[in-house]
């Protein structure tokens, strides 16, 4: 999970999925979370999954640094389908419930520097909760590289070998323990630095306004799309046996994305 | 697999609801005691432990789909109440990047901050009895006890989930067969998942029959996953208990001050951040 990699997209990046308003994305977001929850047949959950892709394509974001954080939490829905679902139908359906949910929020981390997303959770938690969040996501990066770094290091002494796995394990401990030590210094130099700018509770985030409002526009109402034709299928049995039409629309969705994508 | 990681649309509305009530309840508790104790010195301290996990959690043993958790470390460093924060960050953070259901969030800060209170308590405990000295095999033996915990809600939240729709959900009455029913089962978002049937299947059988064999699957939907689960577990659990007994062992010899919240294990040694200045 290169986490690193969202928050380069998130800052750096261009698309017009980051020209439009955090609001905006987050309630596209939500209306595709609520969408996920409603969906309960496979084929239309694929044509979501698959749709969205070729959204994320069409708007240029990075599909390739995407696709593995959104399929990583396919590996445990499929172990948690496996085990509790009843029977096939339903474990795909929670397996692609995962996936969808996951381009959904990846999507919006992608295209949102953190603060931006983070903004709106910290006005509704109290202030300690909200502080430590931005406070944890600003450590996430520099400990995600620190572990990178030892171990890099570790590996370049050889301590690292699919031969030696007692090896390999006591050297990534001790990087692991490096590590929490070098969180706890962390931790106290923070705290330096609150204490010296007079840090009495209250990070504020100024929210970024919209650059563009046709790229809003364009986010809420595909995102409003996909929940009414979910909701359509849901509601409507007799539509049950059209669902894969919705998984081939998907699949043109993807097609069409990826087309212009390369087009850029 | 110490929390729940079920997507969105999967668990039903009552559960997910009820979790992240629980949670706002506890974490309201634990931000007003953070407050008061300093913020300045928990805002720091929790971004730190809440980043290590997530750290450890990004990093994945594929062949049995389990990453290390450093939740009982974490409990040892932050406390039953910073810890509890630290965990709905951890959990915020993760379904934010696409790993576990944003709907479960309130469950999985439950799970997890049961993790760290119980871990901080038996290590505690146990260091307390059998000296820090000791620490490595307190600290496998709290990690085992509290994943096994753990792992028990987790399959008894799956269990609840599974569960036939009834007086739980909305304490509906049906005044022919004096049961209570769900008004809202056939709603949008009572998805059914774990119900026990595939849908396709459900609508050819008798009402009769139905209702039989939905209490079968379920059962056996939830059985299925407990033998799965704890066979898979203890894997992770040894794995977790050797991690963490071999990490506190190090941080227990090298700076042990900043044990049980920088307080050590007989209250002695100075809190976290007044190490370089006791400000």
């Amino acid at each position: 999970m290169d986490v690193t990699a969202v928050d380069r997209s998130a800052v750096s990046g261009d698309t017009l999925l980051h020209h439009a308003a955090p609001a905006s994305k987050l309630a596209a977001t939500g209306l595709l979370l609520g969408a996920v929850m409603a969906v309960n047949d496979p084929l239309v959950a694929a044509g979501v999954a698959l749709s969205l892709t070729g959204a994320g394509a069409a708007v240029g974001l990075p599909l390739r640094k995407m696709l593995p954080l959104a399929l990583y939490p396919a590996l445990f829905a499929l172990i948690f389908a496996f085990a509790a679902a009843p029977g096939p139908v339903t474990g795909a359906v929670v397996v692609l419930k995962a996936v969808t949910a996951a381009l959904a929020v990846v999507t919006l981390m992608f295209s949102t520097p953190y603060p931006q997303v983070f903004a709106p959770i910290q006005r509704v938690t109290p202030q300690v909760v909200g502080d430590a969040l931005l406070m944890t996501y600003r450590s996430l990066f520099i400990l995600a590289e620190k572990f990178a770094d030892l171990t890099r290091a570790v590996r370049l002494r050889a301590g690292l070998s699919a031969r030696q796995p007692v090896r390999s394990a006591q050297a990534t401990i001790r990087a692991l323990g490096g590590l929490l030590l070098y969180s706890l210094d962390l931790s106290q130099r923070e705290y330096d630095i609150l204490y010296l700018r007079g840090y009495e509770g209250g990070l504020r985030v100024t929210t970024r306004r919209s650059v563009d409002h046709k790229a809003d526009t364009a986010a809420v109402l595909y995102a409003a799309l996909i929940l009414a034709v979910v909701l359509a299928f849901r509601m409507t049995p007799a539509l049950s046996g059209y669902s894969w039409l919705v998984t081939v629309a998907g699949a043109v969705d993807l097609l069409t994305g990826l087309s212009i994508g390369r087009r850029r | 697999m110490s929390h729940i990681h079920i997507p969105d649309g999967v668990l039903p509305w009552w559960l997910w609801l009820s979790g992240w009530i629980a949670a706002t309840v506890l974490i309201g508790i634990a931000a007003d005691r953070a407050t008061r104790s300093g913020s300045r010195r928990a805002v720091p301290l929790i971004g730190a432990v809440s980043a290590l996990v997530l750290v450890a959690m990004s990093s994945e043993i594929v062949p049995i789909a389990y990453h290390v958790n450093l939740t009982v470390i974490a409990g040892v460093l932050l406390g039953p109440w910073l810890g509890l924060i630290a965990a709905f960050i951890v959990v915020l953070v993760l379904a934010l990047l696409g790993h576990g259901g944003v709907t479960v969030v309130g469950l999985n800060a439950l799970v997890i901050g049961t993790e760290i209170a119980l871990g901080w308590a038996l290590v505690r405990t146990g260091v307390r009895l059998a000296g820090l000295k000791r620490i490595r095999p307190v600290a496998a033996v709290s990690t085992v006890l509290t994943l096994a915990v753990t792992t028990t809600m987790l399959v008894g939240i799956v269990a609840l989930a599974g569960a036939p729709a009834t007086g739980r959900e909305t304490g509906a009455l049906d005044a022919e067969t004096l049961e209570f029913r769900n008004p809202l089962s056939g709603g949008l978002f009572s998805i059914g998942l774990l119900g026990g049937h595939d849908h396709e299947h459900a609508e050819d059988e008798h009402e009769g029959e139905h209702a039989e064999d939905e209490h079968e699957g379920e059962t056996l939907a939830v059985s299925r996953f407990a033998a799965v689960v704890y066979t898979l577990g203890p894997i992770g659990w040894l794995l977790e208990a050797l991690v963490t007994a071999a990490v506190l062992g190090y941080v227990g010899k090298v700076r042990p001050g900043l044990l049980f919240g920088g307080q050590g294990v007989q209250g002695r040694v100075g809190r976290i951040g007044d190490e370089h200045g006791g400000r």
